[in-house]
């Protein structure tokens, strides 16, 4: 009996490798390796072409001493502050409106997750358009009320804003669906004892829900850190990092660098510690989200 | 470990690669080896570039002609949309190379300290070509240290264009100098209230910073081609230009052409009065604007006279790894030092040839939108040769001219500051052997 229970985990033990096998290797030739190398090249002056020689140190030392760098990360951060905190608002009280049991709710819930489905790349050109200072729509829109918008995208102030407000119109549907997941798992059965208690709509949400969603709210915020100090698409297309650098992002530099100016060396030193910035930035997320553990 | 890392590497690439290029190409290639081998196949060349759609109509009616006019050599132009990193990535991981390639001039000093290309100065010799049939300054593009890479297939740089209703209308004639474009632009100019409806004059390209500053007698790099040169009166005149046109006469407002496409672009809608632009927006003009009449000038001249555009263009490389180099060059002779043909490429695809004889045809001599870039292609000049140059222009200048433009700097500050950069940057990037 015992010996056949053995015999039964070992063959689950093999199975179970031979089911991770396809996808561990498709990790390590699209993640491991490339990041590996990433390491590696960082520490060459790679060129692509001709040469690829050990320069130790020299990319890093180069890199900080590159203020443009760095401007580039205090425009991610500056986003990263306003973007996610924004994220998790809009996309949490969408949630909460779209969890009602009513007729045509589901309708509701498609088109607020339109925008997600939409390429980056062609929803950002359709808002230059809504964004043009003289014939655009927000600003017409805006002229109705006596008010003179700005030229959203050429001027420094609202440049930033307007990449922010672009990617949070497409990126709180995906987080809407996550959060109506996360509500529809949280039990009924705490709400009804908190109902008897004579606990307030408020202080149900405060008490109960948000606690429950502490992992989703997790899930969210991580990928949103993430996602903003990937930041390329819009920028790219919106204001080609312009005007005067606001909208230059870390992914912006590295591109222009590797493959424009052909240094890939010095490219995979600016990933590297970008990568960094990112486990930091998780890391310290994941401390936040740890500090209270959610009751149940 | 040096070792180790390329094979890794290029295994990583060779993967990649196997998902990027169709089996159609290794097809065409194991042919070109066929062709090789026995004599009475014609030679096999892949051609590569980046125009599609029409672009691909034009290339394809340069390559069949050539195609029919011998039996020895047979030309495929292969589209690739990523162009330059799938060259990068054939050029080392030992794929099939391209036999040729179209190239955007500017990049050759990036790219041929690297010895990716093919100097062809053996074969002009042999075929007695002669350089003064094409323009010069475009030869100079496509050469690095002394030895020249490819052949122009076009040519441009920017001139005037205006709109002839606008002006008539505001009973100004086409500027030639400085002083008066302005005045032209101040009356041209419509504001309805804090509204721009007309603009007199784009400004939104900041990239011309280099056309104005030779207008003035200034020139982008110093002697040495590896310094800045503008952080000094030069600099300084083309900047108190821009503010007079933006922040005084109020001639144009920041970000008003920003996401106007083709069809609703400012000067075919009749919302811009002038602006400066090259010969390929003629049939985009043609096309879109019924309504439009609008004319070309050379651009006007600076405040002593001096005249000043930048060149651009395309031309035609061969890559070192191509096996028939030779073949390839019979095609480039063919397509850019030849009269007939390079006329035929020119009224095709409508751009200006890079070889002189073709330009003398009345197609050209005779059109009045065609005359003011000829004369402008007289006097124009490529942007410095520097692999650095265009990161000194994107990152060092361009910003800071930005933010003078909105008054977040000084003339004097945003000129130090990129000067500081640009210098810093030229550094950065310069060529390593």
């Amino acid at each position: 009996m015992l010996a056949s229970i053995g015999k039964l985990n070992r063959h689950q033990e093999k199975m179970a490798y031979v089911f991770i096998t396809p996808t561990l290797l498709l990790f390590a030739i699209f993640t491991v390796i490339p990041v590996v190398m990433a390491l590696y090249l960082s520490f060459t002056n790679y060129d692509v072409l001709s040469r690829m020689d050990w320069v130790a140190l020299d990319n890093y030392k180069r890199l900080f001493k590159d203020s443009l760098y760095w401007t580039t990360f205090k425009n991610v951060i500056f986003y990263s502050i306003i973007f996610v905190p924004l994220n998790i608002l809009f996309s949490l009280g969408l949630a909460m409106l779209m969890n009602f049991k009513r007729f045509g709710i589901r309708l509701f819930r498609t088109l607020n997750y339109l925008p997600t489905l939409t390429s980056a790349v062609a929803a950002a050109t359709v808002w230059i358009w809504l964004l043009h200072p003289e014939f655009g729509l927000v600003n017409n829109i805006l002229g109705w009320f006596g008010i003179t918008g700005p030229a959203w995208l050429a001027q420094t102030e609202t440049a930033m804003p307007s990449i922010i407000m672009v990617t949070l119109w497409q990126s709180i549907g995906s987080n809407m669906v996550i959060y109506i997941a996360g509500l529809q798992g949280v039990p009924d059965y705490l709400y009804e004892s908190a109902k008897l208690d004579g606990a307030s709509a408020f202080a149900r949400f405060r008490y109960i829900t948000w606690p429950q969603l502490r992992p989703t709210t997790f899930l969210i915020s991580t990928m949103a850190i993430i996602g903003a100090l990937q930041l390329f698409d819009q920028a790219f297309v919106l204001t080609q990092g312009g005007p005067g650098n606001v909208t230059k992002t870390p992914v912006y530099l590295i591109y222009q660098q590797g493959f424009k100016q052909l240094q890939m060396g010095y490219a995979s030193a600016q990933a590297f510690v970008l990568a960094i910035a990112i486990l930091i930035f998780s890391l310290i997320n994941m401390r936040i989200n740890k500090a209270e553990e959610p009751v149940v | 470990m040096k070792k180790w890392a390329s094979i890794v590497l290029t295994a990583f690439m060779a993967v990649s690669l196997l998902a990027g290029c169709g089996s159609k190409e290794t097809d065409s290639n194991t042919t070109a080896k066929g062709g090789a081998s026995s004599s009475d196949k014609p030679v096999e060349l892949a051609f590569w570039g980046d125009w599609a759609g029409e672009g691909q109509k034009q290339f394809e009616t340069m390559v069949d002609a050539f195609n029919k006019s011998q039996n020895k050599i047979h030309v495929k132009y292969v589209l690739q949309q990523d162009m330059i990193t799938k060259f990068m990535t054939t050029a080392t991981s030992g794929g099939e190379s391209p036999d040729l390639v179209f190239w955007d001039r500017w990049r050759t000093s990036l790219y041929a300290p690297k010895n990716v290309f093919h100097p062809i100065d053996e074969f002009m010799e042999q075929d007695k070509i002669n350089k003064d049939d094409f323009y010069g300054e475009a030869l100079k593009e496509l050469s690095y240290d002394g030895k020249l890479y490819g052949l122009p297939l076009t040519v441009d740089a920017r001139a005037l264009f205006y709109n002839k209703k606008i002006l008539d209308a505001a009973g100004v004639k086409p500027p030639t100098n400085w002083d008066e474009l302005e005045q032209a632009a101040i009356k041209t100019t419509k504001w309805n209230g804090s509204k721009l409806e007309v603009a007199g004059f784009s400004l939104a390209d900041n990239g011309l910073f280099n056309m104005y500053l030779q207008q003035t007698g200034g020139q982008m790099l110093d002697e040495t081609g590896t310094k800045t040169n503008f952080n000094n009166e030069k600099g300084l005149e083309v900047l108190n230009f821009w503010d007079r046109l933006l922040n005084k006469d109020k001639v144009y407002k920041i970000g008003f052409e920003q996401g106007l496409g083709e069809g609703t672009d400012a000067f075919v809608t009749g919302k811009l009065a002038m602006q400066y632009t090259g010969p390929w927006m003629l049939s985009t003009y043609k096309k879109y604007g019924k309504d439009l009449d609008f004319g070309v000038v050379t651009p006007p001249v600076g405040p002593n006279g001096d005249k000043g555009s930048v060149m651009g263009g395309l031309g035609l490389v061969i890559p070192e790894g191509s096996k028939h180099q030779k073949e390839a060059w019979e095609f480039m002779k063919w397509w850019a030092a030849n009269k007939d043909n390079a006329l035929l490429w020119a009224k095709t695809s409508l751009n200006i040839p890079g070889f002189k004889p073709a330009i003398e045809d009345p197609f050209f001599q005779n059109d009045p939108l065609w005359k003011p870039f000829l004369d402008t292609l007289e006097f124009a000049k490529i942007r410095a040769q520097h692999p650095g140059y265009s990161v000194m222009e994107d990152d060092g200048l361009i910003p800071n001219l930005q933010l003078f433009q909105q008054n977040k700097m000084s003339a004097e500050e945003a000129l130090a500051k990129s000067q500081q950069r640009g210098d810093q940057l030229l550094q950065d990037n310069a060529a390593v052997k």
